[in-house]
């Protein structure tokens, strides 16, 4: 497991949950950035990203990411 | 002490001038004061309950930030939360609670009478509990440092003009402002004063003399069928609108004369094309509040149910907007109507976006605003009527006689002749009503694309003092004065 690995996967699913081909993902990547990540997609963005990597966020990480870098390092984190 | 009110006229200068008289240290004696002065103006009493809120919070908050240990942070939080809570649970929901439980237990039949308590609803105590809260919920989660100066800690959950009514501040917006000197900045004070004129035309001007017709109907609803209903709760979407954000404008005003910056707590929420959008543009600092310390935690909490868990993380948080709005069935029945309204809203979402991507833009906007301005009207019955009786009578008689009601002479009967007889107001009054509405559409659109204070600064001096004097005038000749609290006291 390796970042560019993480973020291809992390693209991926970004595209499946937002229902768009169309996306350009990077480290400072928010949801201000796209369109269709709002609060409801977050939350399945979040269950889609648990459920892929086998991984369980806290309340406070998922209270703590502020761009795709965050979840990435977090991912990589718990991928060890 | 009501903001409409020749005693807030001078209390207000008082303090004002006195603040910036006073050199910056001494400043929050001044306004914890003169907060407390202007809170116990209503009752003294509201003024202990108010110092044992800010007592405890203030001190779990510095416990809770002393230490590491999960379970004494728990038990603080949980020994604030309780108090605070049941201080708010007391006042505001013990009789409803009880007096539900015993209607239920009399519908199974059995014989029960709910003891009930003589208390008075202390004013703004359901703006200020959450207010605080949200302090103690942000030290707790790390997001914010406790603050040691009990004084300006004091201040901020007490700071009179958005103790009543809010907005509800955030510590991290609000709390940091008062350690800050605050130099008089006219541009400041002259565009506060402009805001709060503002506020007042809305309150007093539009709020008021709809409140007129919207009363004559909804305190007597079942003397009347179709139009007539239908009107008046068109006109009280005008009237809590008006009221409202005329208060929230009051208030900014009000703080940005000295300095302060009050969160905005409306933003055209009529234009709304959604429901969700609804909600980001109406009373803002209660739905960021609701979405941040119930949605969300509730949403993560219950990921695992998918949608089911969205659904309930709607409903539940609605429910608790509907409560705190009011200890009645009428304002719990609103809150989860909108939860509803909005879980439809999720999940239609695939189904909308095929629908908006084939047809014209323009269609697709207008009939979504139609939509949810309707959807959030019929709502509004529930919210406004005295009793779940009444607002079951208004829905099921709002076309009642409909068709007969818009023949052309009937039709001049209810708006001309007869208006006094149907809406208790007069035909003048109804055109204050609509030319005030214009104007105050007239002038949000225009402040959208430039800020109205940047204008009316830069007209030359005669063109802006004719500008006053023709607002003034409005307030002066066509407020309806009286008794007609803000509404969003009650709450």
């Amino acid at each position: 497991m390796n970042t560019q690995k993480i973020m291809n996967n992390l693209l991926d699913i970004f595209k499946d949950v937002l229902d768009e081909d169309d996306i350009e993902l990077t480290a400072q990547s928010t949801a201000d950035d796209l369109d269709e990540w709002d609060s409801l997609t977050h939350i399945q963005l979040i269950v889609a990203i648990e459920k892929h990597f086998a991984i369980k966020f806290t309340t406070s990480e998922i209270h703590g990411f502020k761009n795709v870098g965050d979840m990435c390092n977090l991912i990589l984190e718990k991928n060890h | 002490m009501l903001f409409n009110s020749i005693t807030f006229l001078f209390f207000f200068v008082v303090v004002v001038s006195a603040y910036y008289a006073l050199p910056h240290r001494f400043r929050w004696i001044l306004l914890l004061l003169a907060s407390y002065f202007f809170y116990m103006s209503w009752k003294v009493e509201y003024g202990i309950l108010l110092l044992i809120s800010t007592t405890t919070v203030y001190f779990s908050a510095i416990q809770i930030s002393k230490t590491q240990n999960t379970a004494r942070r728990k038990a603080y939080l949980g020994a604030s939360l309780l108090i605070n809570l049941g201080i708010l649970f007391t006042f505001k929901y013990f009789n409803f609670a009880l007096g539900s439980l015993a209607d239920t237990l009399r519908w199974l039949e059995f014989d029960y009478t709910s003891p009930t308590l003589e208390l008075l609803l202390p004013i703004g105590i359901s703006f200020y509990t959450f207010q605080a809260l949200s302090y103690l919920l942000d030290v707790y989660k790390g997001d914010k440092e406790a603050e040691r100066h009990f004084g300006i800690f004091a201040v901020f959950i007490s700071y009179f003009p958005q103790l009543v009514a809010g907005p509800i501040e955030r510590s991290s917006h609000l709390l940091p402002q008062f350690h800050e000197e605050k130099v008089f900045n006219y541009d400041a004070a002259t565009s506060g004063l402009k805001l709060m004129a503002w506020g007042f035309f809305k309150k007093v001007v539009i709020a008021d003399n709809v409140a007129v017709l919207v009363n004559q109907v909804y305190n007597q609803p079942t003397e009347y069928t179709g139009l007539p209903l239908i009107i008046a709760t068109f006109g009280f979407a005008i009237q809590v609108y008006c009221d409202f954000s005329g208060y929230t404008d009051i208030a900014r005003g009000n703080a940005r004369v000295m300095g302060f910056d009050l969160m905005k707590n409306f933003n055209r929420p009529y234009s709304a094309r959604s429901l969700s959008d609804f909600w980001r543009r109406w009373h803002i600092s209660l739905s960021s509040w609701l979405n941040d310390y119930v949605y969300t935690p509730l949403v993560i909490n219950k990921r695992n149910w998918g949608l089911m868990g969205v659904m309930f993380a709607l409903i539940m948080t609605f429910f608790i907007s509907g409560l705190w709005h009011g200890a009645a069935w009428t304002f719990v029945l609103w809150g989860i109507l909108h939860g509803i309204g909005l879980a439809i809203e999720v999940l239609s979402k695939k189904k909308r976006k095929k629908f908006r991507k084939a047809i014209h833009p323009l269609i697709y906007g207008s009939v979504s605003l139609v939509v949810v301005f309707l959807f959030v009207n019929f709502t509004y019955i529930f919210f406004r009527a005295n009793s779940i009786d009444d607002a079951f009578y208004i829905v099921s008689h709002l076309f009642t006689g409909l068709p007969a009601q818009l023949l052309p002479s009937n039709l001049n009967y209810m708006f001309n002749t007869g208006i006094v007889e149907v809406f208790a107001i007069t035909k003048i009054e109804l055109i204050i009503i609509l030319s005030s509405i214009f104007l105050m559409e007239s002038v949000q659109l225009l402040h959208e694309k430039k800020n109205m204070h940047v204008i009316t600064a830069k007209m030359p001096a005669i063109a802006r003092y004719f500008v006053y004097i023709i607002v003034i005038d409005f307030i002066v000749l066509f407020g309806k004065y009286g008794r007609q609290e803000f509404i969003y006291f009650q709450f």
